[in-house]
């Protein structure tokens, strides 16, 4: 092929010359060009080298369905886009382009070497070669046949565009601006009702724009649609998806099309878009023809070098062979011909052609041979000649030309149809399926659903011929490299169904999605089974309908918004005075505060000593808390917790354990009976949404006739926990409207009054087995209460500690961490907590579980604690325990470590653990295998601390 | 994304809205103490799965906040009708 | 336990704008300090009488600062310092919640298309006057249209500057 851009013709602006890159090398075009036209105009014939073979290829196509013409777009640092099409991508001032999978150059690969191998890489060639040894497969052949066949190479930069995104609500969603769609949205926008029309392409027109007879009326029909305020038309704009009830997901593109220095805002925008009709209106996919040598460069659709001339002004060639079986072949042959690209001849398969056509071919000196198909495409870098023979077997006759055109027919795009969830229907004439029945509020109009004239013609598999299929290159799937011989093997190694010889031959699996093979792939398997192809089945359309970037599916949440961090209201104050934090489901948490030249190992330290020793202040202002109101509030509590609740006075507290309907623990926290028919209910960090939704199922579908609602407080009530020896004196001075003394305010309890003037609920308990207080205020003040109790304290020396000290402190005393030391299959029993459970209640939430015959059998794993025989030695969380060290592998393993920390308390390591019959092997050994050494242990009750509890009581 | 009448709020709206709530009308028992082990295992565990009419429960969690039912073909994820929590089984 | 990823650092670092934000046509503020009321009862004859004020019949209708969000829920947004009576030992729940939330203002031409952005409902068809319950993005929000061109979002204490970053970026895209 020696293309050339033509004295005149096609949409291009002439008087606006732009300069780009390709593969190094310097080109001109115009504006309104692609990449494909611009480098076809300037004589590139060779676009990119195949997958597998590493074939050199040219342009096929000049729309999305293009499987040849690969390339990567460089705009800048992180900005590096692989596997983009050429006629996609709009030429803009310096764009820089580079073709891919060759090494070193597109017209020398090294990889070619693949092709004369050939007959070791068939289908499904990894199942069959390069078998032997074993061990060479991962090492040796693997990666070297990874790294020879690939597309594109990925981006290794972090993305620094950005994205824009929106839901859009409209009566009428048309997709596609060809003329059907044009149609279909005036007609939509007349009748009032929002109307949102989205075309893929730079410009609206669809197959209009190469067609200069409808150019005027493309031009009055957009100018009637701006002229209407309800109608948007979106261009640059590709819907991938079709979903449930008319919901469609498309991305428009912003800036590719600029030069970057001009590109401002976002790079692209998701569009989700809900419509009460959807027309259709994607138009056709001409079919390729398969036959020996259809993929040298040079081979081109027919449509497409009628829209290179037309649209563009580029000549294909300069002596051009159209091969058809389908008059649309010869129309665009004419009307070629009539844009002065000198047609050589036209060969079609059929016997008898419509005689207006061959009259007009024969007006224009076109050589016409009906009968005849091609046989064999002389060239490799640039197709030099053809051979054609009658019926394809018969004697040869050579043609030279510099470029073949082929015709097969056309395949209606049926694919967000399919995402719909419309079947189709089997159409001889089309020798395609069409939409037949839909589910959703949509239909199709145009070529997408039957409804346009492109001629007759017949369908053929393969184009007739002497050599066997095994011994041509003849391609259907161009970007996976899949023959016509590949898919006889395939049926002839057993695969029935055409999703397996889909998978087998990896036929349609491109990014292309099989747009131009799917049909032909399907013919070639049905005549080798012997059976219609309607009996053989279609594979399923899946979105997206091209390639999209993750950038814009991730609409808002990408970068700093990438999920939301949620923060207390003493955050701020934490991050000031050097917090290191960490992730406690969405919330981010101070882990320990370390001072000058601190690890967290002698921070930990520090701040555990100094809770016990004299107090420590601790935000906890994440834990869950429902407040649970109603005259049926404690019946409802009694329901789903295990522990009973009628008895407990307005102003106590009592611990909750919550199961699940299953028996095992999911949740606890301590809960505060403020009035007869109030509590202030508190669940774990992480456990909050969970719970209350657990609790809303059970209120509003099994006993919706309580007397009881629900509100999240988690929000509203910020939490300090002021906890030490010393913490009474700490708040004292600021606690107003409580007495705080021992007798008047027990271990367990709430009231209410002010704290540094702000309303207060303070509870006496303790996480950390020392006397303590959590103060809650509501959130606006926390960092004001937070910060005059830091005042406050200063005096005894208190001390801000993190989450990893209040597990170090929890642990000491065998609190458990349920989602720690629990994991979902842990009973009361199981973790020693069967004082929980309240004996006399009829039933709670998960009480006839703990009945079943699992729960009860022995050699259930029991929480215990281990302390190890090297009082230094802290065990790894997670790890396994075994009792005896010497079994052979794969050992028994008993139980695992579940929680695990220096003390600096006892002054030595302290673990807790799930073990089977746990309780039973008090005082014996047990061994942790480690890496390289197993470490000794023994199993201790988990209070590691102050087992009378006689610290808490002050 | 499917669009499911909230019967609460006499609306169509967005299915991210709403969180799924496994298969309708199986009532918790009265006293689950007088159930054998088979009987048990069955209300916890056993659900009907069916390829076609489903009724199941949706809870318009980023709404009304309210559980309700609907009867679903679990084939082509069409809604045939909903109706509220405690309405009889559609 | 897990590490933040340097590249969520970012995230954390946001904050609710302290000065209102302005794009082409739209501005987001922070609504004044308010008080906020989770009303639950069944009888909501009831409900109204221990509070002392009228309540919206249907749910998405709003009466004088009073929501109603769902069959048996109101949520009322009083200015700062508004206290209700808790109706104690009654069939109804009053709980405060003035703390749990902060609200944004977004008004002006574009406020729909800003809120339409990430929220899924049809706002042509949410007329003034109408409040529920919905989402922005993965944010729960309570949405308030008080008038053509002004919206009133709540969305709780440590959503809100995710919220108030994702809408300032949309304001900025302009």
């Amino acid at each position: 092929m020696s293309g050339y851009r033509l004295p005149a013709g096609g949409r291009i602006d002439r008087n606006a010359p732009i300069r780009f890159r390709f593969d190094g090398k310097d080109y001109r075009g115009f504006a309104g060009d692609t990449l494909a036209s611009a480098l076809v105009a300037s004589g590139v014939t060779v676009f990119g080298r195949s997958f597998k073979y590493h074939r050199p290829r040219g342009l096929l196509a000049t729309g999305v369905e293009e499987p040849n013409a690969l390339v990567t777009i460089d705009r800048g640092p992180g900005r590096v886009t692989p596997n983009l099409r050429a006629p996609s991508v709009a030429l803009h001032e310096g764009l820089t382009a580079a073709s891919q999978n060759r090494y070193p150059s597109l017209r020398l690969d090294l990889g070619a070497v693949n092709d004369k191998l050939g007959a070791f890489f068939p289908a499904g060639f990894y199942n069959k070669t390069f078998m032997w040894p074993r061990s060479a497969w991962e090492k040796v052949y693997e990666p070297a046949i990874r790294r020879m066949a690939g597309l594109g190479e990925s981006p290794v930069t972090r993305d620094p565009d950005h994205y824009a995104a929106t839901y859009a609500h409209c009566e009428t969603l048309v997709i596609g601006g060809g003329p059907a769609g044009i149609a279909a949205a005036l007609e939509a926008g007349g009748r009032g009702g929002r109307v949102i029309l989205i075309d893929e392409q730079e410009e609206p027109g669809g197959g209009a724009l190469a067609d200069p007879a409808q150019w005027a009326w493309l031009e009055e029909s957009l100018a009637r649609l701006a002229a209407l305020a309800n109608v948007r038309v979106l261009t640059r704009t590709t819907a991938f998806g079709f979903y449930h009830r008319n919901f469609v997901g498309a991305v428009e593109r912003l800036t590719d099309h600029l030069p970057p220095a001009g590109a401002s805002g976002a790079r692209e925008k998701l569009w989700r878009i809900r419509a009460g009709e959807v027309v259709l209106a994607q138009g056709a996919i001409e079919r390729p023809l398969v036959f020996d040598g259809n993929d040298v460069p040079g081979v081109m659709l027919a449509s497409a070098a009628r829209t290179l001339a037309l649209r563009y002004g580029v000549a294909v060639g300069r002596r051009v062979v159209v091969m058809a079986v389908h008059d649309s072949g010869w129309r665009d042959a004419l009307a070629l011909a009539a844009a002065v690209v000198t047609i050589a001849a036209i060969v079609d398969l059929r016997d008898a052609v419509d005689s207006r056509l061959l009259s007009a071919a024969e007006a224009a000196g076109i050589a016409c041979r009906t009968g005849h198909a091609v046989t064999g495409v002389r060239g490799r870098l640039a197709v030099s000649g053809v051979e054609i023979a009658p019926g394809g077997t018969g004697a040869a006759e050579r043609i030279a030309c510099d470029a073949l055109l082929i015709a097969g027919g056309w395949t209606p795009s049926v694919h967000l149809w399919s995402h719909a969830r419309g079947t189709l229907r089997w159409d001889d004439a089309w020798g395609a399926y069409l939409p037949d029945a839909a589910i959703e509020q949509v239909r199709c109009v145009g070529a997408c659903g039957g409804d346009w004239d492109f001629g007759g013609g017949v369908a053929v598999p393969a184009l007739p011929s002497a050599k066997p299929a095994h011994r041509q290159k003849a391609f259907v799937d161009y970007q996976n490299d899949v023959k016509s011989g590949d898919i006889e093997l395939a049926v002839r190694e057993g695969y029935r169904s055409i999703e397996h010889i889909k998978r087998y031959t990896t036929n349609g699996m491109a990014t292309d999605q099989g747009k131009t093979s799917n049909l032909n792939g399907l013919r070639i398997a049905s005549e080798a089974l012997a059976r219609p192809v309607t009996q053989v089945g279609l594979t399923t359309f899946r979105p997206p309908y091209t390639p999209q970037t993750f950038g814009a599916l991730m609409g808002h949440h990408k970068d700093a918004l990438f999920q939301p961090v949620r923060k207390t209201a003493i955050d701020g104050w934490a991050m000031e005075h050097g917090a290191v934090f960490e992730n406690v489901a969405q919330w981010r948490r101070a882990r320990y505060f370390p001072q000058a030249g601190e690890d967290m190992h002698a921070a930990v330290a520090r701040e555990c000593r100094a809770v016990r020793e004299s107090v420590g202040m601790f935000d906890a202002s994440t834990l869950g808390k429902i407040e649970v109101v109603g005259p049926d509030a404690a019946e409802f509590l009694n329901r789903m917790y295990t522990n009973p609740w009628k008895s407990l006075l307005p102003g106590r507290c009592r611990y909750g354990l919550m199961l699940r309907e299953d028996g095992f623990i999911t949740d606890d926290g301590v809960a505060g009976r403020m009035a007869d028919d109030r509590f202030h209910v508190t669940t774990t960090t992480g456990g909050a949404a969970r719970v209350l939704a657990m609790m809303e199922d059970y209120l509003q579908t099994e006993w919706p006739g309580l007397n009881v609602w629900l509100t999240s407080t988690t929000e509203h009530w910020a939490v300090i926990a002021v906890q030490g020896p010393r913490a009474r004196d700490v708040i004292a001075p600021l606690v107003e409207g409580i007495d705080l003394s021992p007798d008047a305010f027990p271990h367990m309890a709430v009231r209410e009054g002010r704290i540094c003037g702000v309303p207060t609920r303070l509870f006496r308990v303790s996480f950390t087995g020392e006397l303590g207080f959590e103060v809650n205020v509501p959130a606006g003040h926390a960092r004001a209460v937070w910060e005059a109790i830091d005042v406050a304290g200063q005096q005894f020396g208190i001390t801000p500690y993190g989450t990893e000290t209040m597990h170090v402190l929890r642990a000491e005393k065998g609190f458990i961490i349920v989602g720690q030391d629990t994991d979902g299959t842990v009973t009361p029993d199981d973790a020693g907590m069967d004082w929980a459970i309240g004996k006399k209640k009829r039933d709670f939430v998960g009480k006839r579980s703990l009945a079943r015959p699992d729960m009860v059998v022995g050699g259930r794993k029991q929480f215990v604690g281990l302390l190890t025989d090297d009082p230094a030695e802290v065990l790894e969380e997670g790890a396994q325990i075994v009792a005896d060290p010497a079994q052979p592998m794969p050992m028994t393993m008993i139980g695992h470590v579940t929680s695990s920390y220096w003390s600096a308390t006892l002054g030595r390591s302290i673990a807790l653990a799930l073990v089977r019959d746990g309780r039973a092997l008090m005082g014996e050994a047990l061994y942790v295998p480690m890496p390289g050494r197993t470490i000794r242990a023994t199993v201790c009750p988990t209070v590691f601390y102050d087992a009378e509890g006689s610290r808490l009581n002050d | 994304m499917l669009l499911i009448h909230c019967p609460y709020c006499d609306e169509d709206r967005a299915e991210v809205e709403f969180v799924y709530g496994g298969e309708a009308h199986i009532a918790r028992p009265p006293d689950p103490s007088a159930l054998g082990d088979a009987e048990w295992e069955a209300y916890l565990y056993l659900r009907a799965n069916p390829r076609g009419r489903h009724h199941e429960r949706w809870r318009h969690t980023h709404g009304c906040g309210r559980f309700f039912n609907a009867v679903r073909d679990t084939v082509t994820d069409r809604f045939e009708t909903t109706y509220k929590a405690g309405e009889a089984r559609a | 336990m897990i590490e933040i990823a340097p590249l969520a650092i970012a995230a954390t670092d946001l904050a609710v704008g302290a000065e209102p934000l302005a794009g082409r046509n739209v501005r987001l503020s922070l609504a004044p300090s308010a008080a906020r009321y989770s009303l639950r009862a069944r009888d909501a004859a009831l409900l109204s009488a221990v509070i002392g004020r009228a309540l919206p019949a249907r749910i998405g209708e709003m009466v004088e600062g009073i929501a109603c969000l769902g069959p048996d829920e109101w949520l009322a947004l009083l200015p700062a310092g508004g206290v209700l009576a808790l109706g104690e030992e009654q069939a109804v729940s009053v709980v405060d919640i003035s703390d749990r939330a902060l609200g944004f203002v977004l008004e002006g031409r574009g406020a729909a298309a800003a809120i339409a952005s990430g929220c899924p409902l049809d706002l042509e068809r949410f007329a003034v006057g109408r409040a529920t319950r919905t989402l922005f993005e993965t944010v729960e929000i309570v949405l308030f249209r008080e008038d053509e061109t002004r919206f009133r979002v709540e969305v709780w204490r440590s959503f809100a500057p995710w919220l108030w970053h994702a809408l300032a970026a949309v304001i900025a895209e302009g």
